[in-house]
């Protein structure tokens, strides 16, 4: 049997306030925008659970995140209100926020915090494959069974 | 003082090894293990998220600190004119290192076990790898290793429990090099789990390539094998106490332990525990430090340190990394898929090196370089990926190489204590003047096989020391005046005491321990079952 160990828990983890139906669907557009700008995902809709649940933990795991996510939001709808369709573009290339360290602008967070690990999970999910990969660090692509297709590109004939 | 059967120091894989074959003979055997760290949790989404975003891992916190400099306290000691680095070289968890290991699982060739006899180096081993073969076979059931049982790298009796992973298409370049020079190669065996037919609690790999937190516990770590013991094994009298950091060790008299003193971490308090025989399976490092600094009237200079040995002999494998610039394009759009090596060189693994140094050399699988998430995250568009992609590449090989054991390198307790609670560490350690001609000898092979890739090799390699195969601090050996335990891991002169850890290898060869390692804790707990 084990000792008891007293668990980790983050103050605010209780009284955090969950994610809204409006901050998701800004957050979602903005995951999408980035499959459509590099064009590493055309239908990202099969992800929007994946996407809730990377939020959710994010949230659980640092309650911070709740206001980068809403920073986000804020940041995409002044962008837009400047640039119209241009928004997007303007987040995912500014040199200014993807640089500064550490992020203090609400555009370095938006960029940082929130863009540019939403770029990390859309090519584990598969927004890889658009580079030519079978597999990438992230993608559960399956066990290697003998006289299957193995889980990767082997020089074999597939 | 409260006490048990058999009392364990440590609780990595030399741990769970040795307890559960001492289980499978008695399962009412009365276990304790004694581990100086906490729990990390294992398989969390979360935690699995993060690292995937950031790469963030959450038990780095319980790496050794770095070394003192200008500005930075640091903590241990380095004494050398070699830097052996600790701060990232071991995990002073719930699990010991394998919570981070890369599950490379060689067996030692032959020769590795007549080190002195061949090279008039260092000591033997007291057995011969024929003796212990079998132990390989079991190790590699208990680690769940996949590997090619038609290898005949090294001679084997039994299979490996899963098949290889084939060679990937970031190896073939490398392949079709060592195939054209006439050097041999094999799979790499490695402690990721296969689809079985055998129902198991531990799940199969599923080339996930987040290998350093792997969500699925496919990659073996001690820690989910002893919570599989504890919770499904049936075993009523096994315990694990964490936050228990071992002080020292209590002796009755000369030739008998009793048990230890150990700072409770909860409470800040020190305890005892009494044992009828001990193990001390607390890595190279800890295990020596432990038997050195428990100074009494009967060893006045450490438990098992009649002749200055423990401590003494320190090796590690140095790590080297050679890049090379591609010629042509990756027109085959090489990147990284995989998280694990598969290719592995052993070629110079071999007698004809033995006097000199044998090395490994690797196929690493972040080689060639392609990273998709930076360049995405700098802002650049698709175009110029794709140019970067398909431009030429950088690859790289990577290896390690043997090196000897020397009375004056040495580890010792630093007075000090560490952010755990025990003594810092002092590492004194100097490279022999051989090494820098042996390193000439592997860049020249190394540039001869990026010129069959079509690449140019970029210039010397890098090379860490870091401590993470740290071994030969105990020695193993027949008698007293050349080893700290003898042939069955008990320490001489004290009939109840054995040391399980990298340490009681009498050298280290040119491939990972934890495998052999493994063997030896399966064969001692046949031993004293």
């Amino acid at each position: 049997m084990f000792q008891v160990q007293t668990i980790a828990k983050h103050p605010l983890s209780d009284s955090a306030p969950e994610l809204s139906t409006e901050l998701f669907e800004s957050m979602w557009a903005l995951f999408a925008s980035i499959g459509s700008y590099w064009g590493t995902m055309t239908n990202a809709s099969l992800h929007r659970t994946q996407l809730l649940n990377f939020m959710a933990n994010r949230i659980k795991l640092d309650p911070l995140y709740l206001e980068y996510y809403a920073t986000a939001a804020k940041v995409v709808k002044d962008l837009t209100e400047k640039l119209g369709a241009g928004a997007y573009q303007e987040l995912f290339t500014n040199t200014v926020a993807g640089t500064e360290t550490p992020p203090q602008t609400p555009m370095g967070i938006a960029r940082q915090r929130v863009s540019n690990e939403f770029v990390s999970l859309q090519l584990a999910l598969g927004g890889f494959m658009a580079f030519g990969a079978v597999n990438y660090p992230g993608f559960i692509c399956g066990p290697n069974i003998p006289g299957a297709v193995p889980p990767y590109r082997t020089g074999a004939v597939r | 003082m409260s006490g048990v059967d058999t009392l364990i120091v440590g609780s990595g894989v030399a741990a769970a090894a040795v307890a559960k074959r001492l289980l499978d003979y008695n399962s009412s055997a009365s276990i304790l293990m004694l581990e100086a760290g906490q729990r990390v949790k294992m398989q969390d989404a979360a935690i699995w998220q993060d690292y995937l975003v950031t790469g963030k891992l959450p038990y780095t916190k319980y790496y050794d600190r770095a070394f003192p400099e200008r500005d930075q306290p640091g903590e241990n000691v380095n004494a050398g004119q070699t830097s052996v680095t600790l701060n990232g070289a071991r995990v002073f968890t719930y699990g010991g290192s394998t919570i981070h290991w890369g599950g490379w699982s060689f067996r030692l060739k032959p020769e590795d076990f007549k080190l002195a006899e061949n090279t008039g180096r260092g000591i033997d081993w007291p057995f011969a790898y024929e003796d212990f073969e079998r132990y390989y076979g079991l190790a590699e059931h208990y680690l769940g290793v996949s590997g090619d049982s038609a290898d005949r790298t090294v001679d084997r009796s039994t299979p490996y429990p899963f098949p290889a992973f084939p060679h990937t298409l970031e190896d073939q370049p490398m392949l079709a090099a060592l195939k054209s020079l006439g050097l041999s190669f094999s799979h790499l065996p490695i402690a990721r789990r296969g689809v079985s037919e055998q129902p198991s609690r531990h799940a199969p790999c599923q080339t996930t390539g987040t290998c350093k937190y792997c969500p699925f516990g496919a990659r073996f770590s001690a820690n989910n094998y002893i919570d599989d013991m504890l919770q499904w094994g049936h075993y009523p009298n096994l315990q694990i106490r964490l936050g228990a950091v071992v002080q020292q060790l209590i002796m009755s008299d000369k030739d008998t332990v009793a048990g230890v003193e150990y700072l409770d971490t909860s409470d800040g308090s020190l305890k005892r525990v009494s044992a009828a025989r001990m193990i001390i399976a607390a890595g190279a490092i800890e295990s020596a430090k432990l038997l050195k600094r428990s100074r009494n009237a009967f060893w006045p200079n450490g438990v098992g340190n009649g002749h200055d040995l423990v401590g003494r002999h320190i090796v590690t494998h140095p790590y080297f990394i050679f890049q090379g610039l591609q010629k042509s394009s990756n027109s085959k759009k090489l990147q990284p898929e995989m998280n694990f090596p598969t290719l592995v060189c052993r070629h110079f693994d071999s007698v004809a090196e033995q006097a000199a140094g044998k090395f490994i050399l690797i196929n690493p699988p972040g080689s060639p370089k392609v990273d998709l998430v930076r360049l995405m995250q700098r802002g650049i568009g698709r175009s110029e990926i794709d140019k970067a992609v398909e431009g030429p590449a950088t690859f790289e090989i990577h290896g390690m190489v043997e090196v000897f054991g020397e009375w004056t390198n040495l580890i010792d307790n630093h007075p000090i204590p560490n952010f755990m609670g025990m003594p810092q560490t002092l590492v004194d350690y100097s490279e022999e003047p051989g090494f820098t001609a042996q390193m000439a000898k592997i860049q020249s092979v190394v540039s001869e096989i990026f010129a069959a890739m079509d690449t140019t090799l970029s210039g010397k390699p890098s090379i860490s020391w870091r401590a993470d195969h740290a071994a030969c601090t105990v020695r193993m050996h027949t008698t007293p005046e050349k080893g700290v335990v003898n042939e069955n891991l008990r320490v001489h002169n004290v009939k109840n005491l054995f040391v399980c850890s990298n340490g009681v290898f009498p050298n280290l060869g040119a491939v990972n321990p934890t495998l052999t390692l493994t063997g030896l804790a399966m064969r001692l707990g046949d031993y004293l079952s």
